[in-house]
């Protein structure tokens, strides 16, 4: 019997807190580790607005195609993108770089809204569906020197907005929504037509699409638009159609305007000193608190008490206000929020903030941001936290559930949600990882 | 409580032979009160040989804080409290660094990473995801139809709560302390267990792209009990606990009547 092994025992603590000490540090994020920008869509995928083909058209055989997409769904993109807007079923996405592409697009493209996409088969034709983000050619004088600040999209245009050129127009122009003269029997199906438009009296801040109307903001406080007008949407004292972006006047001249906000066919507007005001369509009482009448054609200042106004959304049937101490009113028509008692109402009504996450535990929590669309609201808090509610039209509000949401509902975003845009069954998220 | 002083007997009364109140040798029958002899001390016992204690929630061996017990009758108290659906907040104590298997600090050690990079804003971005997917859960669990206008008064309320069987749920997180590599949580939750804060712990250090493990758990409070009610070590005598239970008995009761 040699007995040269011995059996292992169980480790003692010398032997065990040695173990410890040399083993190897593993490092997994440095110092300088950064945060990713992200971007997530989600809500109806027929449309390609989504920009994942996959979901379309499944890469397998045996994979059956999505038709909702009802939890946030990462994208991937090749740039950061700054700014993004939904319009009816059509996507863009913008990025605030120098190089020669800056804006990518995907959904319908059947009034050539996202500009001339060449098709492979047909070299003359174009895609009318586009399933994955495509670049967008601008017309630019300077494409390595022009910025893009923003996107925006109505019902089949869309509108983006330059530092140093002024606004490109694309889409459907029968209202003159594109701001360019309207040709009769024009066909934008395939069209390679994009308009440019420098004529203001300042440099253009914000772009804003109504349905088939556009809202122009410019650094002095004044707002232009065009497009169509039957509803009183461009504020120009007529119904008539307008082709040529024009001043606004009414309540808002020589008012110092901050931002506008539009979605179907009513508009508002808050100054620098946090009033509002509102033109448009009032048939869901949207403007009743100053008219009896349904549609209103020049800007009205809405007389509502409740505090400096920092930020206001349209959207179809109901507005949403944000004030600056973080409270969210709501007023309109539909699901506005506050159960499914509160269907419509003229004037505004605060959202209470304990359903945005304030409690006596966490009493620093605001929200930062309000965003609509056609039938849903989002509401972005000042820790990166998105909340919606609304009609969840085809999986829109991205909460994985189906029915409609009555009152705002968190939705898990893996990361701290930068910004979001509304459109009418679908949204998409900007995100910080963490 | 054996030595306090017991029930008096009881009384009979009883005819006794006693001398006569004249004189001479006649015995007459008087009434008189006499103590049974079957209520005698030494012939009852001791008048308690066993008491029946019940526990409220679980605590883990190696945690510590608030831990309610029930005596006798109390037992029943404890069941309807234990159907409250109460929140019990602990202080957890972590490390960051280090990752071991049963995500405590004395278990055996899987990884070792740096942590250089981990800020208390990170950490509380993380705290502020957790409380928000775990909110949802609360709103899930509660099982109340989401369109009706109780639901919404109730969730503008905060009330909404799980009111049977779910998986653990927090209510609230909050960072205490972070002194690198130490950090210590105040953590509110529903129907845990220790080791599931442990886990946490272990995953938030997973999230925060390095490791951590547990050091302490300590519960400070578990429904209407906190760390004042509590007796410590020292005060486990029955003058102490007498006084415990008279002074928690109106806020048991307070609390059952505005859930049940």
């Amino acid at each position: 019997r040699r007995g040269l092994s011995v059996a292992a025992g169980p480790p003692n603590t010398r032997q065990l807190r040695e173990a410890e000490e040399a083993a190897p540090v593993f490092q997994y994020a440095g110092k300088a580790a950064r945060r990713k920008d992200r971007v997530f869509v989600w809500g109806f995928t027929y449309s390609g607005a989504l920009g994942v083909p996959s979901f379309v058209r499944p890469d397998a055989g045996w994979k059956k195609p999505r038709r909702i997409q009802p939890t946030p769904y990462r994208l991937e993109t090749e740039e950061k993108i700054s700014s993004a807007a939904c319009g009816y079923g059509f996507t863009l996405l913008a990025s605030n770089t120098r190089d020669i592409t800056k804006v990518w697009g995907m959904g319908l493209n059947k009034d050539s809204q996202l500009g001339f996409q060449r098709s492979r088969r047909d070299q003359t034709k174009g895609y009318e569906y586009v399933l994955e983000p495509s670049p967008i050619p601008l017309p630019l004088e300077k494409p390595q020197e022009t910025r893009v600040l923003q996107v925006s999209c109505g019902r089949a245009h869309s509108l983006v907005l330059t530092d140093s050129e002024g606004v490109f127009t694309m889409g459907n122009n029968s209202y003159g929504q594109c701001g360019r003269k309207v040709v009769e029997d024009e066909i934008y199906s395939g069209s390679h037509l994009i308009h440019q438009l420098k004529d203001f009296d300042s440099r253009v801040v914000q772009v804003v699409c109504g349905q088939d109307h556009s809202l122009f903001r410019t650094k002095k406080g004044t707002v232009y638009a065009c497009g169509w007008g039957a509803d009183g949407q461009t504020g120009l004292g007529h119904y008539n159609i307008t082709s040529v972006p024009t001043k606004l006047r009414g309540d808002i001249a020589g008012v110092n305007i901050i931002q506008v906000s539009s979605c179907g066919d009513c508009c508002l507007a808050v100054s620098d000193e946090g009033d509002v005001f509102g033109w448009g369509n009032s048939e869901y009482l949207q403007l009743a608190s100053v008219t009896e009448t349904t549609q209103v054609n020049v800007p009205r200042h809405l007389p509502f008490k409740i505090g400096k106004v920092k930020e206001a959304a349209c959207g179809g049937t109901g507005n949403a206000v944000l004030t600056e101490e973080g409270n969210v009113f709501v007023w309109g028509y539909g699901i506005l929020g506050k159960g499914p008692n509160l269907i419509e109402t003229a004037v505004p009504e605060m959202i209470p903030p304990s359903l945005f996450g304030w409690s006596d535990f966490s009493p620093d929590i605001r929200v930062a941001h309000v965003r609509c669309g056609l039938s849903q609201f989002a509401a972005l808090t000042n820790r990166g936290e998105l909340f919606v509610w609304g009609k969840n039209l085809r999986g829109c509000l991205g909460t994985g559930r189906k029915e409609d949401q009555y009152f705002p509902w968190r939705v898990t975003v893996p990361g701290e949600v930068v910004d979001v845009a509304c459109g009418v069954d679908h949204m998409v998220s900007t995100v910080k990882s963490f | 409580l054996n030595a306090a002083p017991g029930r008096a007997p009881r009384q009979q009364v009883r005819f006794l032979p006693a001398p006569a109140a004249g004189g001479g040798g006649a015995v007459e029958l008087v009434a008189a009160r006499v103590p049974v002899l079957a209520d005698h001390p030494l012939v009852r016992g001791p008048r308690f040989r066993r008491l029946k204690i019940g526990a409220g929630h679980r605590l883990d061996v190696k945690a510590s804080g608030v831990f309610v017990l029930g005596i006798g009758r109390g037992n029943k108290l404890l069941t309807d409290l234990y159907n409250c659906h109460l929140t019990k907040v602990y202080t957890v104590g972590g490390l960051f660094g280090k990752a071991t298997d049963d995500f405590s600090d004395t278990g055996k050690l899987v990884e070792k990473t740096t942590f250089d990079h981990i800020t208390r804003e990170k950490l509380e971005r993380i705290l502020a995801v957790i409380q928000g997917t775990n909110q949802k859960a609360l709103l899930m669990y509660s099982n109340i139809d989401m369109k009706t206008q109780e639901a919404y008064e109730l969730a503008v309320k905060g009330l909404i709560r799980p009111m049977g069987k779910s998986p653990p749920i927090i209510t609230a997180v909050r960072c205490l302390q972070f002194a690198l590599p130490e950090f210590q949580l105040e953590i509110h939750c529903l129907h845990e267990t220790q080791q599931y804060l442990r886990k946490m712990v272990h995953e938030i250090g997973l999230e925060l792209k390095s490791s951590a493990v547990c050091t302490q758990v300590r519960r400070i409070r578990d429904g209407v009990f906190t760390l004042d009610d509590a007796l410590p070590r020292t005060q486990w005598d029955l003058q102490s606990i007498r006084e415990a239970i008279q002074n928690c008995q109106l806020k048991v009761e307070a609390e059952l009547e505005k859930t049940l």
